[in-house]
């Protein structure tokens, strides 16, 4: 079962293991070369073929990397791999680092790779989890280990079929998290938990993210800033009439508020599902502070009040979906020149 | 709590195969039921059709609308339940399909009885008495959903009443053990909400409404006096049969006495409106463990969003106290919904959102629309199996 | 930056500047209060919020609104 007759396999490598050279070739630009070469073969003894080899020189990627890629992503392209096997790289740091961004961009680009390195290799953090990286010892002595665990994932999502968790499996967290069954209920779990951090072994099953964006610089001159108002509160005009969802909101809409002083109960309402709406219906400015920031504004506590503000509903949106909202609104302040936020959330 | 005395008893009668006979009846762990018998519906003039039949293990169906899940059981004396184990009853409505536009906000709601889901409520592993109902025209919600709760109940207590002066395959003792000062006190913080009608949770029969956390029986708890009636994200949210067949309270008793004790249950609300609330209450509930004297208290979560807060700041509250917290949580996405820097334990319930495999089943009942034939959709979808009190096995793993 | 009544989890979520709201179902008002003071309340919330945002923040930073 190499690459069989409906699978294509694609082995990426650098210079010194195609066997093009050592350091002296290390500027060696990216080279397409038929079948298995170098670790290749290994990995045909273990079950899965390269059907074509690319290969590039560290420092070539390393001094060129936005045209190294360029060529190499493009014979992907040509190639449409069912898999991408890239490495090992074992401890090096260059070829870990090419590893690593050629792994990430194959991966977005939905090509399902496969790699391996030093869990400290630059290559994991540039993967960004979009490849499932196998963790090495850090010379070339950890091949024999590392190959039947590459070859055996790389054919399983070659045909397409399940691959299990990070500790089953034997590669890297790429920082998903899947379910599966425990042996013991989740209660079982807790008293055993308990009983454990009451003698001193503190430990847990889950543990918050961290992907953090730093404070952004203080608004230097408030009397020059024009500010504007965004909500996830579902504040819309009443009845709605763009239907923003009241919960689950793949959107967020903008209203113009150029001419507006306060939000009367008459013309907005809430509709969020994910709280009592009725102190909010009676007066929309405890949702969206208009009135006193319209007062603010005449009072020139800020330059301006933008003429629009943004509302969606942030109830069971999924994060990811909740991001791409944020980047969005960003944008379109961003355009109309708005250099401060006040957004409201229940 | 000293007593050389238990509080309940709980007589389980285990069943393995469900068949359909003229008479009820229950022997060798087979249950004979008579569902004409059983006369569903009758006397319930806020329903205007129900329904009820078997379905098994194993079969291509995928139930839908999925309201509650109660387990049979009758109380036989003061102190003693018999209750039918491997059977429950199901409730079902289509509430969207009867009109209830408010019921657009209840999410889709499944126990796939085979097929690639089957394990994601541990529901499909049970025989299921299903009840499915339809409103009368116009019928008041709360209405409709007591005469539901009523029958799930009466019919659970039809089946389990054969079993009065029979030998339980199993007995469970709530209460008995006296204090152990060598080993770690431990209590049960549950969460529970209740926001109103098809959102609620009941004491005995009342809405909880926005209630002081407090001290209650772990055999009120395990006998009945703490039902379900919130039909929001059934992946994540209780149902009755998780008070009944308590996970967390039947651990706990069955550690009492050897590794731990079991200092009993305080019941707390989640889904607070204010900041200020939610911390008042945090702390109610946790000067209640200090009072109780236990040194680690594991905390339940009722469904999702800022109730994770609730559970959060409770667990701020009791370690700040110096009692040791766990907490039950689920996962988004996303990540954690809320946690604290003192959330230093904690169990996963599993990723909500994790994409199921989909299904065609070959039958659905409680609704074709909103049943997700043949498409993939959130694990949340499916009845108890993220359940954050800890009654089934689902937890997220890095990958 | 964000107003809300659940700080929590904005800091969960990387807000950086969060002024703690007056409730989750009115971030920005009171309705036990009468008219005028609930306007002087909400003018109050807003110039604290214009506040925060003219500071140097650490991450995650809280303000409530008395400060």
């Amino acid at each position: 079962m190499d690459g069989g007759a409906r699978m294509t396999v694609v082995h990426y490598l650098n210079q010194f293991f195609a066997g093009l050279g050592a350091e002296e070739a290390a500027d060696q630009e990216p080279v397409r070369l038929d079948g298995p070469q170098g670790p290749g073969r290994g990995l045909a003894a273990a079950g899965i073929a390269p059907d074509v080899t690319l290969a590039c020189g560290d420092d070539y990627f390393g001094e060129h990397e936005a045209d190294a890629m360029a060529t190499l992503l493009g014979w992907l392209d040509e190639l449409h791999p069912d898999v991408l096997i890239c490495g090992p790289s074992f401890g090096s740091g260059r070829y870990g680092y090419a590893c690593g961004v050629l792994a990430r961009e194959a991966g977005r680009a939905g090509v399902p790779v496969v790699a391996a390195m030093t869990p400290d290799s630059p290559g994991v953090l540039a993967a960004e989890g979009a490849a499932y990286i196998v963790p090495t010892g850090s010379n070339v002595a950890a091949m024999r280990e590392a190959l039947p665990v590459v070859a055996s994932l790389a054919q399983r999502l070659a045909a397409g079929e399940p691959v299990g968790d990070a500790e089953s499996e034997g590669y890297l967290p790429r920082g998903l998290r899947v379910n599966v069954l425990s042996e013991r209920t989740g209660a079982e779990r807790a008293i055993g938990l308990l009983l454990a951090k009451l003698a001193g072994d503190v430990r847990t099953e889950v543990e918050p993210r961290g992907d953090r964006v730093p404070p952004p610089a203080p608004v230097a001159d408030l009397a020059a800033t024009k500010v504007a108002l965004v909500t996830e509160a579902g504040c819309v005009p009443q009845g709605n009439p763009d239907r923003l969802p009241t919960r689950h909101s793949n959107v967020w809409l903008r209203y113009p508020i150029a001419d507006v002083d306060s939000l009367d109960p008459d013309a907005y309402e809430s509709v969020h599902a994910g709280f009592d709406t009725t102190s909010a219906n009676a007066d929309p400015n405890r949702l969206v502070p208009l009135d006193a920031a319209r007062a603010l504004e005449h009072a020139r506590a800020f330059g301006a009040l933008h003429d629009v503000f943004y509302t969606t509903s942030g109830v069971d949106t999924p994060v990811a979906t909740a991001a791409r909202h944020g980047q969005e609104i960003a944008a379109d302040l961003r355009a109309a020149k708005v250099g401060a936020v006040i957004l409201t959330g229940t | 709590m000293e007593s050389t005395l238990a509080d309940l008893e709980i007589a389980t009668f285990a069943v393995d195969e469900v068949v359909e006979g003229t008479q009820t009846g229950w022997s060798d762990r087979r249950l004979t039921v008579s569902l004409p018998q059983l006369a569903v519906g009758a006397g319930e003039p806020a329903l205007a059709e129900a329904t009820v039949e078997v379905v098994r293990p194993g079969d291509r169906v995928r139930i839908s609308n999925v309201l509650d899940v109660v387990l049979p059981d009758v109380r036989v004396s003061d102190s003693s339940v018999h209750r039918l184990a491997g059977v429950a009853v199901v409730t079902v409505c289509d509430w969207l399909a009867a009109g209830y536009t408010d019921a657009q906000e209840l999410p889709t709601s499944l126990i796939d009885m085979g097929g690639p889901a089957s394990d994601r409520s541990p529901w499909g592993a049970t025989i299921n008495i299903v009840l499915r109902c339809v409103p009368a025209p116009g019928a008041d919600a709360a209405e409709v959903d007591s005469a539901i709760r009523r029958e799930a109940w009466r019919i659970g207590r039809e089946l389990a009443t054969v079993t009065a002066d029979l030998e339980p395959t199993e007995t469970i003792t709530v209460g008995g053990a006296p204090g152990d000062a060598g080993l770690p006190s431990i209590a049960l913080i549950l969460q529970v909400a209740s926001e109103g009608p098809l959102v609620d949770t009941f004491w005995n029969g009342e809405p909880l409404g926005v209630f002081e956390p407090r001290i209650v029986a772990a055999a009120d708890v395990l006998s009945g006096s703490l039902t379900n009636g919130a039909y929001d994200w059934p992946g994540v949210r209780n149902v009755t049969a998780d008070y009944q067949d308590s996970a967390l309270i039947r651990g706990l008793q069955a550690a009492d006495g050897s590794t731990l004790n079991f200092a009993g249950v305080i019941l707390a609300p989640g889904y607070l409106d204010g900041a200020t609330q939610k911390r008042l209450a945090a702390g109610s509930s946790a000067s209640l463990a200090a009072d109780l004297g236990v040194d680690g208290v594991i905390v339940t979560t009722f469904s999702s969003g800022n109730s994770h807060t609730d559970t959060m700041l409770t667990v701020q509250e009791c370690e700040r106290r110096g009692i040791a917290t766990v907490a039950l949580v689920c996962e988004t996405n996303g990540g954690l919904t809320d946690h604290v820097p003192e959330a230093t334990s904690l169990i996963s319930t599993g990723n909500e959102d994790e994409l199921v495999e989909a299904w065609t089943p070959e039958r659905v009942i409680g609704g074709q629309e909103r049943a997700a034939v043949g498409e993939r959709i959130a694990a949340v979808h499916f009845v108890g199996g993220l359940v954050q009190t800890g009654d089934a096995r689902w937890t997220a793993v890095p990958a | 930056m964000f107003i809300t009544a659940l700080p929590t989890i904005a800091q969960m979520v990387g807000a950086n500047r969060v002024l703690r709201g007056v409730s989750i179902t009115h971030p920005t008002g009171d309705p036990s209060l009468a008219a005028g003071d609930e306007h002087d309340l909400r003018v109050g919330i807003v110039r604290r919020a214009l506040d925060m945002l003219t500071v140097e923040v650490e991450p995650g930073t809280v303000w409530e609104l008395d400060g």
